[in-house]
């Protein structure tokens, strides 16, 4: 069976949550597996996914209709290339209209494709407000809160992001300590390049890829779960 | 046999969007199993010809022998709807020749249905020919226009003034046909195929198209909100109420 084709587009209400930390360890998870991978980087003014990952990823702007068509022409190719999006806060608002406005939803339907919000959380009141509005207006959209314990008490604001019908409960992703943080930021340092050199299994960078890969494998299984449970459902 | 529905679609300048308008009636029309004719009144070349080439015909309104063709043949054509692109600044001839032939007057004895989408332009004088154009309207039903597709038009008039005009005339709807994206609007007149097939993304010839997705969805989107301004004044009740008869039935 020919399997949906993903998109993960990864975004958040406020700055500084770990969103473009967690849209490249997500392009790397498919990397890892020598899958192919498409990544967008969507902000204003800061590009900085397509400083880490320059060979797997493009640069987008919403700032007129070539831009839009740039991304979005992109986005419905049913082409089983898997797609992450890191979609800056500034931009969720054009993104989300411009989707609404050509109707992504039905073409999606259409089309072999899959996509998924990850909504990286955040204790502010306008993380709070930008959840429950996606969640409201795309109820066909999967929506996956993501817990960064990197942020402060973000685990006591749990229930400011209720798990939704298709994208289900949160994935927490682990804090890494700041001196590792600061080598995971280099601009020339990769997840694959570091597992390939190391031998040390025990070590925090090592666990914490660990723990999050077998997050996005979860991922992955919601979205086969949610393209299955009908046809399950009607062979019943 | 149902009564033959006539709709012109006019204006008194230029510019307004005339031929947008006539080409979603059309794909409106289509689209709800209504067999439909249309002409071109922007001889020699024709401008909705070229869109959509298999129900047009390119006619000169000042010729008799081509009144001749469109009026003459209302009884006897199968099409249910005649959609006239009237030339810019004709609408109010147009209207004095359709009185003169006595068509007016086949309207008024309910013979035929005969409708007008009067298009809009943004200057007050616009306004005025609303009631030269209404003078011509007692039997007919009388639609008038806000076109916003190329939103560069403004305004010069307000919603006061409008309505001054608009109340004096008794059975007048008026519809708003809203901004399409700039670029959108371009690729679908570079492809030169009904909005319909676009959204289909498909070419002229019934082959695949290669339009952009997100043109696409700009385009389908629009032409959502453009149809729903025809239901909302119950266009297809006017010119075809057996057809929403049995669309009824159906539903029943």
């Amino acid at each position: 069976m020919q399997r949906r084709t993903p998109i993960f587009i990864v975004t958040s209400s406020r700055p500084h949550v770990g969103r473009t930390l967690i849209a490249r360890a997500l392009t790397e998870y498919f990397c890892a597996q020598n899958r192919p991978v498409a990544a967008f980087d969507v902000n204003p003014d800061e590009f900085k996914l397509i400083d880490h990952l320059p060979a797997y990823t493009a640069a987008a702007s919403l700032n007129d209709t070539r831009g839009e068509m740039a991304l979005f022409d992109q986005l419905v190719l049913e082409d089983a290339v898997p797609k992450v999006v890191d979609l800056s806060h500034q931009l969720v608002d054009r993104f989300f209209q411009v989707m609404q406005q050509i109707d992504f939803a039905t073409e999606v339907r259409r089309r072999a494709i899959a996509p998924m919000v990850l909504f990286v959380a955040d204790p502010d009141e306008r993380s709070r407000r930008g959840y429950a509005m996606l969640k409201e207006r795309f109820p066909d959209l999967a929506l996956v809160p993501v817990l960064n314990e990197h942020v402060q008490r973000v685990g006591a604001y749990r229930a400011n992001f209720p798990p939704t019908r298709l994208g289900g409960g949160p994935i927490s992703i682990p804090a890494l300590s700041p001196v590792v943080r600061s080598v995971v930021d280099r601009r020339n340092f990769s997840f694959v390049g570091y597992v390939q050199k190391t031998n040390d299994r025990t070590s925090e960078l090592y666990e914490w890829m660990g723990r999050v890969f077998i997050s996005f494998r979860e991922l992955e299984v919601r979205l086969l779960l949610g393209e299955i449970t009908p046809q399950l459902r009607h062979s019943a | 046999m149902a009564k033959p529905a006539v709709i012109l679609v006019g204006a008194d300048k230029g510019g307004v969007g005339k031929t947008t308008v006539a080409r979603a009636l059309l794909d409106y029309f289509i689209a709800h199993n209504i067999r439909t004719r249309a002409f071109d009144t922007e001889s020699p070349k024709g401008t909705l010809k070229r869109f959509h080439p298999d129900l047009t015909e390119v006619v000169d309104m000042h010729s008799t022998a081509d009144q001749m063709k469109i009026f003459d043949t209302l009884p006897h054509t199968d099409a249910q709807v005649t959609v006239i692109d009237i030339r810019a600044g004709l609408l109010s001839t147009t209207l004095k020749s359709l009185r003169d032939i006595g068509f007016l007057e086949a309207a008024k004895k309910s013979q035929l249905t005969f409708t007008v989408f009067h298009i809009l332009g943004p200057s007050i004088a616009s306004l005025g020919e609303i009631d030269e154009t209404a003078a011509f309207m007692d039997d007919a039903h009388y639609i008038l226009v806000k076109n916003f597709i190329n939103n560069t038009s403004f305004f010069e008039w307000d919603p006061a003034t409008y309505n001054s005009y608009f109340n004096k005339i008794k059975d007048a709807h008026d519809i708003t046909i809203p901004k399409l994206n700039e670029m959108a609007c371009e690729q679908v007149e570079v492809a030169s195929v009904p909005y319909v097939s676009f959204v289909a993304n498909k070419a002229g010839d019934g082959e695949p198209g290669n339009y952009s997705f997100v043109l696409r969805g700009y385009v389908r989107h629009w032409l959502g909100n453009v149809w729903a301004e025809f239901d909302r004044v119950k266009l297809i009740d006017m010119v075809a109420p057996e057809v929403q008869r049995k669309g009824a039935a159906r539903q029943a």
